[in-house]
């Protein structure tokens, strides 16, 4: 199967990356309505699987999943979460040809084997739905022409999923139509019905394309979520042992930094996060960022360029087919860095002092942020996507990082994150070597060591103009703004 | 140091305190409080040797004790009318006169006659005492008690009917007297507790329930809250006259199961419930931890995956033949400790009871100006008016009960599930949510299901009970 990109004339190209429309509400009106009596069959019963599953019967859909045979067979845990959550469970043979919607949850990797697999016995003119378009995009998988093929992919884990609509809200949610597939025009409303089925519709639905949507989350995920997060824990945790600092306190300040900092960031963007520190250390983390994205800025064009192209795609199928060796190997390094097996000590630490003694890591996420957005921008994605697949995601998976350190990102995160976060973190740990060489404890685990706060005015005005006219902050105040109306009112 | 030890007293077996204990330091001043009828008067005439003991003792009172009541004023008015009655002649008497009422029990004549002054009885010193007005008589009693050197002063409601200047007057001249002597004020409204009030005694149902030492902000502003909600004479709010739940057959079961069964692959939870709840028909449901009650409930509102493959009629739906969670939820409210974890918002409080009218955690749509005005109706009633826009998760866990309670009614739902409501709260918080809840079951249309794991522990009015064992 050829990359579905390659094959299309760049103005096309050029057409489906800049697809992304922020979608309001009332476009909503009609609720589930076009999928209301269809039977929607899941495929895969995971993560995405049970917990999509779940609110979409709660909605009133008619929902049951059809398992492969050793998963029915041995009892494993994706038949139990069905059965114990009293769903009714078969075979594709059994389930598939009377479906109208089949939903494709299984992990990216299987998709062209499970897609493959179970097409013949789908009915004609049905649908066949994912959460992800890589399968599609990067794969080119061809898709039967009476079959409609759509996309939504909810913008978190699946517990969220889960969680966010018991609370009568849902997480943002992505959708789109495969142009090639979509044979009565029908592709979009039941898109949208789906959306309004697991919540998504309550918290922000963005119309987007498959190709918008891969070319994008790929991008982000290897770079500033959690390629910059891992390749920034190691070496602020190693500069902090160089420099004495308490091994405990140091894993703490990193462990939980994150997830603090970025708090910051989903509020206000980066210039909320920058207006936590003083302003000389404000002033400090703008020129450490501005140095690192000099730095960082060819390896963040790379990864674009290697996504685009479809060299990433092509050296992570070669890993697939190679029994995911390289995947495994850099999964068992990184459990055994010293950031990774110091465990955090129960010192406190106060909400402010992260970010007092945490400049670096502060200049680190706006540093990502930044290169992320532009470079994603620069090649034809639009803003809105780019602010998503950027500064709107650090959050989610800093709380990760909270949770369990890196071990806990990389288990939450797909394999195709988990791969792009190690390729991007072996460029990035030495690229960024002579620069954490100038690096003292000042800017990563004591603070400023200053007399006073003191700053040259026209020096602190022309950081905050910096800081404030960044593109990536003019679309987050528009997006967090749609947002506020129907976010939950904090 | 005046001592009560278990005592027990009967007041012409109209009223009895049952099993009061107390003590009175030396330089404690102390505010009795409770709703009308809770026996806090009786409390105070105990105190001047009024009621027949039962049980228990009563020690260290001294000689002189001075009580102004109401009880005290009818019974010299009464004493008066008697005198009239005796009096055969044909001469109508005029009565004892107000001079010498107060004459007979003063030790203090210099006192006497500046209290006559400031308290504008100078004109009415030669009237009948009878004759007075029950506010002039009232008067008359502080007079006589102030001036009859007491070793104790028991007030029983000093201020009312008292004008604001002469009520000015007294509250200064008792924060003097306060120096030298212990007092007892009985008061109605906590918010005009003297400032030299060290103790707070709570009487409810004949029982003295708490003890706060006045220093303890916490415990002092958690009394105040009961006493609110025990005594204030607001309504519970009404639902919201714009948003009408859809129409229930009335003769048709809230709920009803049929064979409910929960089963794990390794256990099972619940097996072969049948159980039919009837408009206005309150259950108590009780059993020990780990009976399945949560689960039993969660079958009801829609929260247990299982509900799907169970024969579950709810609100008019069968369940899993289409309907939404929300259509399940809009017809009830819900209140419960893992609802309280869950609830673990910053949102302010009138928010927090307005997402009852979305059955969410937290709020996700504009709210309306009625849903905000019944909001804050029901802060009102809780007695946090003032604390509207307090974030919900710095409230006392106590605190959050009651706002919960009320995010479940403010919809007013066909069915209340109170999911041990008390569990976690101490004894007066417990007594707070207790008041609320026994506001809502008297006042409104709500069909009760109050769940708790002691079976004894009754709740009055709800006369259906089911029990599930281990
Ligand atoms: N995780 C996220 O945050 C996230 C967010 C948005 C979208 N998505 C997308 O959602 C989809 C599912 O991801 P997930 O995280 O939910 O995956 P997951 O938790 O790994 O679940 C995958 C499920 O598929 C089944 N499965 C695995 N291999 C299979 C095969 N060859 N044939 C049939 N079934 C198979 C597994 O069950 P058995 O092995 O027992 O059969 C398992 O229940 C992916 O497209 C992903 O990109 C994920």
């Amino acid at each position: 199967m050829a990359n579905y990109f390659n094959t299309l004339p760049l103005r096309e190209q050029l057409a489906e990356l800049g697809k992304c429309r922020f979608m309001h509400l009332d476009e909503f009106d009609e609720g589930v309505d076009a999928l209301r009596g269809k039977k929607m069959v899941i495929i895969g019963c995971g993560a995405q699987g049970l917990n999509q599953g779940l609110n979409l019967r709660d909605s009133g859909l008619d929902v049951s999943y059809a398992l492969r045979e050793q998963a029915i067979a041995q009892q494993r845990q994706s038949w139990k979460n069905a059965i114990e959550n009293g769903f009714t469970v078969g075979t594709y043979e059994e389930l598939l040809p009377t479906a109208d919607v089949v939903l494709n949850l299984t992990p990216d990797k299987q998709h062209t084997n499970v897609v493959n697999t179970i097409m013949p016995m789908m009915k004609h003119g049905s649908c066949l739905s994912y959460s992800h378009g890589f399968n599609i995009v990067e794969e080119g998988m061809q898709v039967r022409d009476d079959i409609t093929v759509i996309m939504v992919a909810p913008k978190c884990p699946g517990s969220e999923v889960r969680a966010e609509y018991v609370r009568g809200f849902g997480v943002p949610t992505l959708i789109a139509v495969h142009e090639a597939n979509d044979p009565n025009g029908q592709g979009l409303a039941l898109a949208k019905a789906y959306a309004v089925g697991t919540g998504g519709h309550k918290a922000g639905v963005l119309m987007s394309s498959f190709i918008a949507e891969v070319k994008s989350d790929l991008m982000g995920e290897q770079t500033i979520l959690c390629g910059m997060l891992q390749t920034g824990s190691l070496l602020c945790f190693d500069k902090m042992m160089g420099e004495g600092i308490d091994p405990g306190y140091a894993s703490k300040l990193i462990q939980y930094g994150w997830e603090t900092i970025t708090e910051a960031l989903k509020y206000g963007g980066v210039t909320n996060m920058m207006d936590r520190l003083s302003n000389p250390a404000k002033i400090r983390a703008f020129e450490l960022a501005e140095e690192m994205k000099d730095i960082m800025r060819p390896l963040y064009w790379k990864h674009q360029d290697d996504i685009m192209t479809g060299t990433f795609s092509k050296t992570m199928m070669a890993d697939w087919a190679n029994d995911d060796a390289e995947l495994l190997g850099w999964r068992a390094d990184t459990a055994e860095t010293a950031f990774e097996k110091t465990p955090a000590s129960d010192t406190e630490i106060s909400e402010q002092e992260y970010f007092d003694n945490g400049i670096l890591m502060v200049a680190m996420v706006k540093a990502g942020v930044e290169l992320a957005f532009e470079t994603m921008t620069s090649a034809g994605i639009i803003a809105e996507s780019a602010y998503y697949e950027s500064l709107h995601e650090t959050p989610l998976i800093a709380n990760t990082v909270a949770r369990k350190k890196l071990y806990e990102m990389n288990a939450t995160i797909s394999d195709t994150a988990e791969y792009g976060c190690y390729l991007y973190n072996h460029a990035c740990v030495p690229l960024l070597g002579d620069f954490m060489k100038g690096m003292r404890s000042d800017v990563i685990g004591k603070g400023l060591d200053v007399a006073d706060n003191a700053v040259d005015n026209a020096r602190l005005i022309d950081v905050n103009d910096a800081i404030r006219s960044h593109p990536v902050e003019a679309i987050g105040g528009v997006l967090r703004g749609h947002m506020a109306d129907m976010k939950r009112i904090v | 140091m005046i001592c009560l030890d278990a005592l027990s007293v009967d007041f012409d077996e109209r009223f009895q305190l049952h099993d009061i204990n107390w003590t009175i330091q030396p330089g404690e001043h102390w505010l009795i409080a409770g709703a009308n009828g809770s026996g806090k008067s009786a409390l105070a005439a105990v105190l001047a040797s009024e009621g027949t003991y039962l049980a228990g003792t009563l020690s260290g009172v001294p000689d002189r004790v001075a009580l102004v009541s109401y009880e005290r004023q009818a019974e010299l008015i009464e004493a008066e009318r008697r005198k009239d009655d005796a009096d055969i002649v044909d001469v109508i008497s005029e009565g004892t006169s107000v001079a010498a009422i107060i004459d007979a029990d003063c030790c203090d004549p210099d006192l006497a006659q500046t209290l006559i002054d400031t308290l504008g009885l100078r004109p009415l010193m030669g009237r009948a005492f009878r004759k007075l007005s029950t506010g002039e008589t009232r008067k008359v009693m502080l007079i006589r008690a102030l001036s009859s050197q007491p070793d104790v002063l028991v007030l029983d409601e000093p201020f009312d009917g008292l004008d604001h200047n002469s009520m000015a007057w007294l509250q200064d001249h008792l924060s003097a007297l306060a120096e030298v002597l212990p007092m007892v004020i009985v008061l109605n409204r906590f918010d005009e507790c003297p400032d030299f009030i060290t103790h707070i005694a709570y009487v409810d149902n004949g029982r003295l329930l708490h003890r706060v030492d006045r220093d303890n902000e916490r415990a002092f502003a958690e009394l105040y809250q009961l006493l609110h909600l025990k005594t204030s004479g607001l309504e519970i709010p009404a639902a919201d006259p714009t948003a009408r739940l859809p129409a229930l057959d009335p003769d048709a079961p809230l709920v009803r199961l049929r064979g409910a069964t929960v089963r794990y692959s390794d256990n099972t939870v619940l097996e072969d419930l049948d159980w039919t709840i009837e408009v206005n028909q309150s259950w108590q449901l009780s059993g020990p931890n780990g009976s399945g009650k949560t689960c039993l409930l969660s079958l009801i509102t829609g929260d247990h995956p299982q509900c799907y493959v169970n024969d579950i009629m709810a609100f008019g739906f069968q369940r899993g033949t289409g309907e939404s969670i929300w259509q399940i939820k809009q017809f009830i409210g819900y209140v419960s400790t893992a609802l309280q974890w869950e609830y673990r918002v910053g949102t302010g409080l009138r928010n927090v009871i307005i997402s009852g009218f979305y059955d969410s955690i937290g709020l996700y749509t504009k709210s309306t100006d009625t849903q905000k005005a019944i909001a804050d109706e029901w802060l009102a009633l809780l007695g946090m008016s003032a604390r509207a826009d307090e974030p919900f998760n710095t409230l006392s866990f106590g605190d959050q009960r009651l706002v919960l309670i009320a995010r479940a009614m403010v919809k007013h739902p066909p069915l209340l599930i109170l999911d041990e409501p008390c569990l976690g709260l101490d004894d007066m918080n417990r007594q707070l949510v207790l008041a609320l809840v026994e506001r809502i079951c008297l006042h409104s249309e709500t069909t009760v299901l109050y769940v708790n794991h002691r079976e004894q522990d009754r709740v009055p009015g709800i006369d259906n009970h089911l029990t599930l064992t281990e």
